[in-house]
């Protein structure tokens, strides 16, 4: 617990220099993220025996299916009470949390809604990041990865490895990487309803 | 950068230090770059200036709405 106080702490203080100072970090994100996903491939690497893919079993192929139709589901609920054109919410929720692919896609047929989905793809990753280590507690650490979206390959795979263990990254894993391979169809899909 | 890159490149050195019977204690070092990477995440987030408060809620219901339909049909609960 006193790890997400210290999450909280960092981002906390990163949006406020982001607001009032603009630092220019370059692509220092990028940088830590992968240095962060190499650490996850040392621990893999480390620790890894054949015998775990077969443990993944069929729930991995088909949890990415539920995360896709759910996340389709909340965009479709959430366009209704907002009583906008159900076609954005269906493009927002189908982008899974990839907010650098949601936005610039939907921008191209509207600037209001292309930053709703950059947005709002954004904050499911800052989300899952702060309410994963209490989701994985409190429910099933594999279901709680669908939470994450296709971010669970990524960005949000280090802290779902802490939490969760490296059963849970490796499901995590090929659950991002599946809807990562499914979002860029369905968004320009549902766009084009 | 594809992510595979870093990947393969952790698993191989991963690895190779198992086989040379070398034991590397990771979790340290992941706690500090997920904290440096949440940090600079916050200030990307944080240079987003969001021009209108309808724009900044509805962007938190999608976010709400669509973890919350993910995580109904992944079926956490039952």
């Amino acid at each position: 617990m006193r790890f997400l106080y210290l999450v909280l702490t960092a981002l906390t203080l990163g949006i406020l220099a982001g607001h009032f100072l603009e630092p220019n970090f370059g692509n220092a994100y990028e940088v830590m993220l992968y240095v962060l996903i190499f650490l996850i491939g040392v621990d893999l690497g480390l620790n890894f025996e054949s015998g775990e893919i077969k443990k993944l079993g069929r729930e991995a192929l088909t949890l990415p299916m539920k995360t896709l139709a759910g996340s389709l589901f909340g965009g479709l609920a959430a366009s209704l009470v907002l009583g906008i054109n159900p076609k954005w919410g269906l493009a927002i929720g189908a982008g899974c949390g990839w907010y650098s692919l949601t936005g610039p896609l939907i921008a191209q047929y509207s600037a209001v809604y292309g930053a709703v989905g950059f947005l709002g793809n954004l904050f499911r990753e800052i989300f899952t990041i702060l309410l994963y280590p209490i989701a994985s507690k409190r429910t099933d650490p594999k279901k709680a990865v669908s939470m994450g979206g296709a971010t669970t390959m990524d960005t949000t795979l280090p802290i779902i490895r802490k939490f969760g263990g490296r059963e849970v990254a490796l499901v995590a894993f090929v659950h991002g990487f599946i809807l990562t391979a499914l979002v860029p169809f369905v968004v320009p899909l549902m766009l084009s309803l | 950068m594809n992510i595979f890159i870093p990947l393969i490149a952790g698993i191989v050195a991963g690895y190779v230090m198992r086989k040379a019977g070398r034991r590397f204690k990771i979790d340290l070092p992941v706690s500090a770059s997920l904290l440096a990477m949440v940090f600079f995440l916050g200030v990307k987030t944080g240079e987003v200036h969001v021009s209108g408060l309808w724009l900044f809620g509805s962007s938190l219901l999608f976010a709400i709405f669509t973890i919350a339909g993910s995580l109904l049909l992944a079926g956490v609960g039952r």
